[in-house]
């Protein structure tokens, strides 16, 4: 076991540094000139230049690169273009928000998609089970960014009953656990959950028409154990999978957030990203992603030790 | 447990929620409150604290004149008529009749920062230094690429004594006290008690301005009170507190606006308008210098070389229809500049909406329908002052085909689409590429005509995109450049302006009316004729 | 927009006994016909997909043609029966050449994915060693992206166009398809046919096409039918964004994007468009479902 967490950890590392030349590449993919939005209108050829040895852009890129990861190394993730403040320093406020907000779809996302996985998975195969699957596909098909517009113009707009963007009256400074910040949540979580129910019913589904087709649960039916315990049987072998999947699906929404944070003003990675994008400030573009994959890595890496722990079933390589 | 007791646990769950949200239902952020100011902006980012704002002309407009003053600024207190440049720091000037580039400026006394320290000479000198000279300890890169464009035409400064600062140009340049409006006064006191540190004092600026920065937090928020001690009395803020929120996505803005969670929205599109109306909103516009234009190439593969062609083009466009589209909320453009403005002059060259004439131009020029002329053009989904690109282009390319030119787009993110225009129509990237659809202001002589017409004026030292080389623009422009009388000066620029729409240097078609939302409780406000306004005289009651 | 690894673990079928034959696509298929639900996914799919195609002979109005005097009409017109955009052009007939993109950048990065995952996978898994762990560290390495981010990213970076959105879905599709191939391959290489016909000398391609190819492309074939959705919800996305299709051309996701800014004044018209890609991307889904209960043979 511990080896195998060691072995884990260890195996994180090159595709930690996969993933910082990933992004490390990306950026000089990139059409056009980084320094073409700070460059002042009407400036000079040797105003140009000076900005740009000053941002170290006119260095060969292997150098370019191994000058990055030092930085990055030391917690360094460069200045943004357009705000001249640390990536580092923008990035880390933000993810907080994300997190915020990703959690509560998760578990929006796990009451929801529990629900509906387990009726279906219940009567596996029945028309029942086709059309609770067919709403829980629903999660998955719909284009939540749509969703999120119209949740807008019904509950906001129209009925007035909730907020229509951002965190609160204070900004993100004063989000708290009272209903005055928690009311500017529910709309963007609750659109942003229909991913993860949709995904959590389908896999609960699974889980537990497999669970119950096995031989042993036959067996306590057989006995006449009475439903409720055959159901706790259910949730126990169904539960450390499903526990997986929400994990991933945390993981998946820190960066799966940035069409729901646009479209509600949600002072997250995405609406940071998507700034950064239209502004092209490749410093803060390139910090977001690789903080974002890093998280992501990480919490991959945890679900992975945890459901290790839990399940000692899974046996891995 | 059954499926059953399944779905009433569900139905309990949703229950309960639903009465929480309908008990606890305070909508404190429904409801304004008097004397705070809640505005939604268009950029994605509260714009630099430090002076010189980043995001452009909404940056100056909300970060920018409302924290800081400059030696000059412009009179926005005024709906009827393009806005002016007046004395603020600075008093009064002269030019030197013997040297007409050195500028000789007497300061405002009794101004103070918001930290108390007094404004003079010092303080000017010390803020030209900031941006120009990078062995002065306070010298900021960031702050001077944001102020580049305004202090160009500055070659040196001097201190004469505690109350005057004589400027020197590098040229003779009499468009000077335009640009000294977007140069911004930041405290020097202030930056020493903060270790000198500019990103210190982002986060606890201090300026001259009638609004002093209480708090901001990046991409969320600022808080800005009223400075009680603005030297200027009739320009004390009526609201108490003013705070700004970075909304980029339009959809975004009305639905707070129509929710109450703001008292002002910036930019509301077109389409949202009757709704807003229809709930008791005030929509304002007015004229301002802007004009969404299509800046064209006259090197020798572009069809635009061929006057008949760029004539052709500014017939075909059914301004009138595009005005419609946008609710009303763009007026036809006849030029560079408005009909109402001074510069205007008097254009043989009526432009207006006559595709008669426009196939009888093309014809002349060989072409039609059936044998249309091919130009490719670069246009943005969004931007600052780019309106509604996308369903405008679409709709010039229908108009353009029925006469016979046929338009292709390439399309790119605004800050490509910039970087196109800085590079100019002869650089690689650009080749084939007959227009740049990148909207454009006039708010000083410079960048409306001067520098988009000089043939000296060329990427990126100018504005003049696509080369237009014309010998009695060129003259025309030089004189304004050295015309000190303001009157004089806009003589020559309605001259300069007659000839350009003459020559039909560009394809010229909406100015925008420049829309904002308000709630109705919101009181006061003047809409100037300009790209920056004055929230010192509104009031939310 | 969904989470690959999920599916990864879920899609499984090959349980490592038997070769797949032609008896065991045919019964798929038959399995897939008595299957109601999934037929009628299919018959609206195909209608939706014939659509696009003659879509010239279908559309009852020129999809570009603008008119300031009808825009915005409302759905239940009697010309136009879904109603106009905010140019006035038919929104029927935008929607019905709308599919030729939406579908295409729906489909598109799937196919590629496929060929080119599937391929890496099989190449991996086979041949094992160096280049296995070659060629699945760097599939790892794209794999620790977010998925979402990921094509973000690489469209944010390269620019709006259809191209760089095909580019960044098929990048963001490729690892998990390389995995299932992988996996797969893995599996059958030591399987005792494949042994066997190793030992009779048979050479490394024939084995690869004969035995390796037809079992990985029930696992792939049933993974991929789940990613089209996937796909075209995320190049709609993209769009919404700006990043994807650019104008004029119609497709969903951008008509969604354009019309947005309508919906106080004429809801359903800016809802239609959403509506058309939940559908289509519902369809896709159930349809895969189907597919895959249908290959999930239990004897």
């Amino acid at each position: 076991m511990l080896i195998y967490v060691l072995r884990r950890i260890l195996y994180t590392v090159p595709i930690a540094i996969g993933v910082s030349l990933v992004c490390f590449a990306l950026i000089h993919l990139a059409p056009g000139d980084p320094l073409s939005s700070i460059i002042p209108e009407g400036a000079s050829p040797e105003t140009v230049a000076q900005i740009r040895t000053a941002y170290g852009f006119d260095r060969p890129l292997p150098v370019q690169y191994l000058k990055w990861l030092g930085h990055v190394v030391t917690g360094d993730f460069g200045t943004s273009i357009m705000t001249r403040r640390p990536v580092l320093s923008e990035v880390l406020p933000a993810i907080a928000n994300t997190l915020t907000l990703a959690a509560a779809a998760v578990t929006f996302g796990f009451l929801l998609g529990c629900a509906f996985g387990v009726v279906s998975g219940y009567v596996a195969g029945t028309p029942t089970d086709r059309a609770v699957t067919a709403v829980s596909i629903t999660g998955v098909s719909i284009p939540h960014y749509w969703l999120g517009m119209v949740l807008i113009v019904v509950f906001a707009v129209n009925l007035n009953l909730l907020p229509a963007t951002g965190m609160g009256e204070g900004g993100s400074g004063s989000f708290g656990f009272g209903w005055d910040s928690l009311q500017y949540l529910i709309l963007p979580a609750l659109t942003l959950s229909v991913i993860p129910a949709g995904i959590i019913a389908r896999s609960v589904r699974g889980t537990v028409a497999e669970v119950r087709k096995q031989d042993y649960m036959q067996t306590l039916y057989a006995k006449g154990l009475p439903g409720r315990r055959v159901f706790v049987h259910v949730v126990k072998n169904a539960l450390p999978a499903v526990l997986a999947v929400m994990g991933l699906q945390l993981a998946q929404l820190l960066g799966g957030s940035i069409l729901v944070e646009t479209v509600f003003s949600w002072p997250g990675t995405g609406f940071l990203l998507n700034n950064a994008i239209f502004t092209r400030d490749l410093p803060m573009l390139q910090g977001t992603i690789l903080v974002l994959a890093m998280f992501f890595v990480l919490i991959n890496l945890l679900v992975d030790i945890l459901q290790t722990a839990v399940d000692p079933r899974i046996k891995r390589a | 447990m059954t499926r059953r007791s399944f779905l009433r646990l569900l139905s309990a769950a949703s229950l309960t929620a639903l009465t929480m949200m309908s008990a606890q239902h305070d909508r404190a952020w429904a409801q304004g409150k008097p004397g705070v100011l809640r505005v939604a902006m268009t950029a994605g980012d509260i714009p630099l604290t430090t002076g010189q704002p980043s995001q452009g002309g909404e940056g100056i407009r909300f970060m920018g004149i409302t924290l800081y003053d400059g030696l000059t600024r412009w009179d926005l207190s005024k709906s009827d008529k393009a806005a002016q440049i007046i004395p603020a720091l600075a008093e009064s000037w002269v030019v030197n009749p013997a040297d007409q580039k050195i500028w000789t400026f007497t300061l405002r006394k009794g101004v103070t920062f918001h930290d108390g320290s007094e404004f003079n000479a010092d303080a000017v000198v010390w803020n030209l230094d900031k941006l120009m000279k990078k062995e002065s300890p306070q010298f900021d890169q960031s702050q001077a690429n944001q102020a580049a464009s305004y202090f160009a035409p500055i070659a040196s400064w001097r201190k004469i004594d505690d109350w005057t600062v004589e400027i020197t140009t590098k040229r003779v340049d009499a468009v000077l006290p335009y640009n000294l409006a977007s140069l911004f006064m930041s405290s020097p006191k202030r930056w020493e008690e903060l270790g000198k540190d500019w990103a210190k004092f982002a986060e606890k600026p201090s300026g001259t301005g009638p609004w002093m920065l209480e708090s901001f937090k990046p991409r969320e928020r600022a808080e800005l009170v009223r400075n009680p001690n603005h030297w200027d009395k009739t320009r004390i803020t009526k609201s108490e507190r003013l705070i700004l929120l970075p909304m980029p996505d339009a959809n975004t803005r009305v639905a707070a606006l129509l929710s109450g969670q703001v008292d002002w929205i910036e930019a509301p599109p077109p389409d949202s308008v009757p709704r807003l109306k229809q709930q008791k909103m005030q929509i304002v516009t007015n004229l301002y210098p802007h004009i969404w234009p299509y800046q064209l190439s006259f090197l020798d593969d572009s069809p635009f070389k061929d006057i008949r062609i760029r004539k052709a083009a500014n017939l075909a466009i059914d301004r009138e229809g595009i005005a419609k589209m946008l609710g009303g909320l763009a007026v036809p453009a006849k030029g560079m500049v408005d009909d109402k403005h001074p510069w205007f002059g008097k254009p043989t060259f009526q432009i207006k909406y006559d595709p008669a004439q426009a196939k009888a131009l093309l014809k002349e020029a060989g072409y039609g329908p059936d044998k249309p002329v091919k130009v490719k053009v670069i246009i943005s989904p969004s931007g600052s002052g780019q309106m509604q690109p996308l369903p405008m282009n679409e709709f010039i390319k229908e108009n353009f085909k029925d006469v016979g030119i046929d338009m292709e787009f390439e399309v790119m993110d605004w800050e490509a689409l910039r970087t196109r225009r800085r590079l100019g129509a002869d650089a690689p990237e650009n080749k084939g590429r007959h227009g740049i659809n990148n909207s454009w202001a006039y708010w000083d002589p410079d960048i409306g005509l001067i520098a988009a017409a000089g043939s000296f004026a060329r990427v990126p030292v100018g504005f003049n995109w696509g080369d237009y080389k014309d010998a009695k623009a060129d003259e025309l422009a030089l004189k304004a450049k050295a015309a000190f009388d303001a009157a004089e000066q806009n003589k020559i620029l309605a001259e300069l302006h007659t000839r350009l729409v003459d020559e039909a240097m560009w394809i010229w078609v909406v100015h925008d009316l420049n829309p904002r939302a308000m709630r109705p409780n919101v009181k006061g406000f003047v809409q100037a004729q300009s790209w920056f306004q004055d929230l010192t005289p509104v009031s939310v009651e | 927009m969904s989470q690959p690894a999920i599916a990864v673990a879920g899609a499984a079928p090959f349980k490592g006994k038997r070769p797949a034959t032609r008896s065991f696509w045919r019964n798929v298929l038959r399995r897939l016909l008595q299957d109601r639900f999934t037929m009628i996914c299919f018959g609206v799919l195909m209608l939706i997909i014939l659509a696009a195609i003659f879509a010239p002979l279908i559309a009852p109005h020129d999809p570009y043609r603008t008119s300031m005097a009808r825009r915005l009409i409302a759905p239940g017109d009697a010309r136009h029966w879904l109603g106009t955009d905010e140019l006035g052009r038919d929104l029927l007939s935008r929607l019905i050449y709308g599919g030729r993109l939406s579908l295409f950048t729906g489909f598109t990065p799937v196919l590629l994915a496929t060929l080119i995952g599937g391929a890496l996978g099989v190449i991996a898994g086979y041949v094992g060693g160096a280049v296995n762990m070659l060629i699945m560290r760097v599939i790892d390495v794209f794999y620790a992206f977010p998925s979402v981010l990921l094509a973000v990213a690489i469209s944010g970076v390269l620019g709006a166009g259809i191209g760089n959105t095909i580019l960044s879905l098929t990048l963001v599709f490729i690892p998990p398809i390389a995995r299932v191939a992988e996996s797969v391959a893995t599996q059958m290489r030591a399987q005792d046919f494949v042994e066997a016909a190793r030992a009779t000398g048979a050479a490394n391609w024939r084995i690869v096409t004969a035995h390796v190819v037809p079992n990985v492309t029930g696992p792939i074939l049933s993974y991929a039918s789940s990613l089209i959705s996937v796909s075209i919800v995320l190049a709609s996305g993209l769009s919404f964004l700006g990043l994807g299709i650019t104008p004029p051309e119609p497709e969903w996701g951008l008509m969604l994007n354009t019309l947005r800014q309508a919906i106080y004044v004429a809801p359903l018209n800016a809802i239609i468009p959403g509506a058309m890609i939940f559908v289509t991307s519902m369809c896709f889904n159930l349809m895969s479902d189907g597919l895959r209960s249908a290959m999930d043979v239990k004897q």
